[in-house]
């Protein structure tokens, strides 16, 4: 039975770097903050803590990832803000956003402002044997790594790209696992790419040293780092027993006669990350498509405020840079939620953020002389084979999507004729191949391809915590009246 | 085009976005049930038929409603019950929705697809002595109507239905309730109209209509996709009709409504019939997918086109409480999406269907809960567009002119 709450200044959704980073702005300047997450403990992916009945007796054993990760949740201490935990999100009109924590009745509260901080999950890639058992993403792993202490399987191919592609081989080598090689879909770094590097590094020495790092633990370990090649099949008798990889063009598409077969367990892919858009586009924010920053990404001004008054976005769900930037953004966040609120000066405002925005124009400078290194390139989404299931909620293969896509580059009919995207996943691991299917097919680029119309619950909910009884059934059809009329919520957008 | 019609499941993109022809016999507005059926039993017959649809087929009600087939008498049609010309309206309504039931039977092997119609039964609830008195008098109306259902109570209904909750009391039980598959009838249609020759042009919006005086086709429609010629019309426009027929001007007497529909994860097998309830808002089955669709007519927000109308979480957790009293197995059941549709209704709940005798030529098809009924009047209005003279003429309640006309006496006087 959902209880109503008294409202807040600000709800933060997403305990991670970004939304620490806002919730602690904010509050710093006067401002009544919730700060809601669904997991067990703060951190967000990046500074996942130890899940429950795991104790840190010494933290100076583990690792520098996890020491910054705990002092910043640590600096939320004694700030004031009302820290919910194992609480979903699960929908928003307008001001009105309802949470459910785990095990307890839904609740409602108004939030006068809104920092989406989200946060980002792997990119899906879909390629035969991708459902094997045995394969898993990259942030599985690392959560299972993290929370659990454990790794599965014995031996283990990594191929993914981006800066992931070094630094987490690198880091579940350091966990104990035993990382057969590693494969970096982009080309191997050139001179010219070391340069423009270099003269990017003013203010990045932390990621940088980091990045060196990762390349020496990886030599350590004697992983070998291969430079453009995918994956492109994983096959075994009910798991993973072999995996085929292949050398790739500057689009990323397979090169015919590269393919080489490794016998290993586990396969961990992790082709970067997308941003999770559910809650924004519930919220009816406007976005743009910036592939090397995940797809979809909100559009935002200079205060990371979102084209939805009261609603801003910070962190890798607003395009995936990393937690350094995160923390950046959600400071601005924070405090441009307490400047429109008037808890804060412009003036004010303008100064407290200056330093973050020093060191976001270095880091953006870094990732500019990257770009050529880490940009996603289509091919990835292009190795599904006709069984290959798209859809794994619904167990929908491209072969059932295809005559649905040869009628239509509407996703929403794609999603009513074959059911892909219909499961508990709403489409976040579907969506992405069935637009990139729909834009080959159609021959247009896959930012035209419009997503499903979003809908309430972001993530699912027992009938038990939803239902309110004390709602009294309308008198539909009988007086043009409906009972839902004190509902105001915004419509939500239906792309055109 | 043949080979790939061949090969289709659907209707291929390179036939509903080629160029609009610049005549047709026929133009059916709108792409939903109605009108594919409509586009379907014309081609099959020879006429020669257009379908224009301004989005993409079966996106509106026909493809968002839950699929269900009501045939107890719902409480809303129950509110005139004290006169006694509403009661034989009512039965008659009753008596057609028999045979539109009858057309579904058959509609999966005329249309050779599968339409996943299942005759699951259907319960219909009382949790008060006055809703279990409200379920008798029903039942008194259905025996006349000749709508086969039953009261259960007491034991037998703990023996045949042990899901449903210790406050339900009472139950009318229907057996040839159930259910088909909204997201296929339709586009299923519009596949075999094609097959017989039908075009159908989707992202085509109809912007004005001109009624033409003189000699040839009666009809200029302009469209965004540019104007076409008819010798007829078929409005089959759903909850916009009256805005189709307004550019011819007529009025039709309709209303329209944005539901909120809930759907579940699957889970194992607990309920064949479908449950509805007397007093309180609930249509609640188990799919083939063993998912639970909860739905009955919950109120969502309007929202202007383009945009989709927006769940709403009131009539979530509304419905939801209505389902979980019935069946409280549902408690931990999660819900994990929810969808609205906007559905079309009538002030006095017959259909809109036939000729108006104001703008000959001009034909409507639309009716009250129209996915049951919208095969069924869409052969009867196209048999009667075939050969007028052998098929059986809608009663008069049935006609386009009834709000038109009353509201030229209204003006009058």
């Amino acid at each position: 039975m959902p209880v109503s709450d008294p409202s807040t200044d600000l709800l933060v959704v997403g305990g991670g770097p970004a939304g620490i980073s806002a919730a602690r702005s904010a509050a710093a300047a006067g401002m009544n903050v919730v700060l809601a997450d669904e997991r067990p403990t703060l951190g967000g992916q990046i500074y996942k803590q130890p899940g429950p009945g795991f104790t840190v007796t010494d933290p100076a054993a583990m690792d520098g990832q996890f020491r910054y990760g705990r002092s910043l949740i640590d600096s939320l201490d004694g700030s004031g803000v009302d820290v919910r935990l194992r609480t979903s999100v699960v929908a928003v009109e307008g001001r009105r956003v309802f949470l459910v924590t785990d095990g307890s009745a839904a609740r409602e509260l108004t939030a006068r402002r809104l920092v989406l901080a989200p946060g980002a999950h792997d990119r899906p890639v879909a390629f035969p044997g991708w459902t094997l058992p045995g394969v898993i993403t990259a942030g599985g792993l690392q959560t299972l790594a993290k929370t659990q202490r454990v790794l599965p399987g014995e031996r283990t191919l990594f191929a993914g790209s981006g800066p992931v592609a070094l630094a987490f081989p690198a880091q579940l080598g350091h966990y104990g696992a035993d990382i057969v090689t590693a494969l970096e879909a982009g080309p191997a770094p050139r001179p010219g790419d070391f340069l423009r590097i270099a003269r990017a590094a003013r203010g990045n020495a932390v990621l940088l040293r980091d990045a060196a790092r990762y390349r020496a633990m990886l030599l350590r370990q004697r992983i070998p780092l291969r430079y453009g090649r995918i994956v492109v099949r994983a096959e075994g008798d009910g798991r993973v027993e072999r995996v085929v990889h292949a050398a790739v063009d500057a689009d990323w598409r397979v090169i015919a006669g590269t393919e080489e077969t490794v016998e290993v367990d586990v396969l961990c892919v992790g082709y970067g990350f997308v941003a999770s858009l559910e809650l924004m586009r519930l919220a009816g924010c406007d976005f743009d498509y910036q592939e090397d920053l995940g797809g979809h990404v909100v559009r935002r001004d200079e205060w990371h405020r979102t084209s939805v008054d009261g609603v801003y976005a910070a962190g890798d769900g607003a395009g995936v840079e990393g937690s350094f930037v995160a923390i950046d953004e959600g400071h601005i966040a924070g405090l441009a939620a307490a400047m429109d609120a008037g808890a804060m000066s412009e003036k004010d405002a303008a100064a407290a953020s200056a330093a973050a925005r020093r060191r976001l124009a270095r880091r953006r400078a870094l990732n500019a002389a990257t770009k050529r290194l880490y940009r996603v390139g289509p091919g990835i989404f292009e190795l599904p084979a006709d069984d290959t299931v798209i859809c794994r909620c619904e167990a929908v293969r491209r072969r059932d999507l295809a005559p649905a896509i040869a009628s239509t580059d509407d996703i929403n009919l794609v999603k009513a004729y074959t059911r892909a995207g219909m499961g508990p996943c709403q489409g976040r691991i579907c969506q992405r191949q069935v637009s990139a299917l729909i834009a080959r097919h159609h021959g247009r680029p896959v930012e035209d391809v419009a997503l499903a119309t979003p809908r309430m619950p972001v993530r699912p909910v027992p009938i038990g915590a939803l239902a309110d009884p004390s709602i009294e059934s309308p008198t539909l059809f009988l007086s043009g009246e409906t009972t839902g009329a004190d509902d105001t919520a915004p419509p939500e957008v239906t792309e055109p | 085009m043949t080979d790939a019609l061949d090969a289709a499941r659907w209707v291929p993109a390179e036939h509903s976005r080629a160029p609009l022809p610049s005549s047709t016999d026929v133009l059916v507005i709108g792409g939903g049930i109605a009108g594919t059926a409509m586009a379907y039993y014309l081609a099959k017959s020879g006429v020669e038929v257009t379908l224009v649809e301004r989005g993409e087929l079966n996106r509106e009600a026909s493809g968002t409603n839950s699929g269900s087939f009501h045939l107890q008498l719902a409480i809303h049609q129950l509110s005139g019950q004290g006169a006694e010309a509403d009661r034989e309206r009512l039965l008659g309504e009753a008596r057609l929705s028999l045979e539109a039931y009858a057309v579904w039977q058959e509609l999966g092997d005329e249309l050779d697809g599968s339409l996943d119609v299942h005759q699951t039964g259907g319960w219909m609830v009382a949790e008060t002595p006055g809703e279990l008195q409200t379920l008798r008098d029903k039942y008194e109306l259905e025996q006349r109507a000749g709508i086969e259902t039953e009261v259960v109570t007491g034991a037998e209904l703990r023996r045949r239905a042990p899901y449903l909750s210790e406050t339900v009391i009472g139950a009318t039980y229907c057996p040839i309730e159930g259910h088909a598959n909204p997201l296929v009838v339709a586009p299923l249609y519009a596949l075999r109209a094609v097959e017989h020759g039908a075009l159908i042009r989707t992202r085509t919006e109809v912007l004005s209509i001109e009624v033409n005086r003189a000699k040839g086709r009666r009809f200029t429609v302009h469209t965004d996709a540019g104007p076409i010629d008819a010798n007829r019309v078929v409005d089959c426009a759903g909850a916009w009709c009256g805005e189709t027929a307004a550019m011819v001007g007529l009025r039709l007497p309709v209303r329209s409504e944005g539901l909120h529909v809930n759907v579940t994860e699957p889970r194992p097998h607990l309920l064949t019939p479908m449950v509805q309830h007397i007093g309180r808002r609930l249509t609640l089955k188990q799919t083939e997918q063993n998912t639970f669709i909860i739905g009955g007519g919950w109120p969502t927000p309007e929202a202007p086109r383009p945009r989709r109308y927006p769940t709403s979480w009131h009539s979530a957790a509304g419905s939801t409480a209505v389902a979980v009293s019935v069946v409280p197995a549902l408690a931990d059941v999660r819900v994990v999406r929810t969808w609205s549709g906007v559905i079309v209704f009538t002030d006095d709940f017959s259909p809109v269907v036939g000729e108006s005798a104001l703008v000959p030529g001009f034909h409507a098809c639309v009716a009250s809960t129209g996915f049951t009924f919208s095969p069924l009047l869409a052969r009867r209005l196209a048999e009667q567009m075939i050969s007028p003279a052998s098929a059986s003429p809608f009663p008069e309640r049935y006609s386009l002119d009834r709000a038109t006309v009353g509201t030229l006496r209204m003006e009058k006087s």
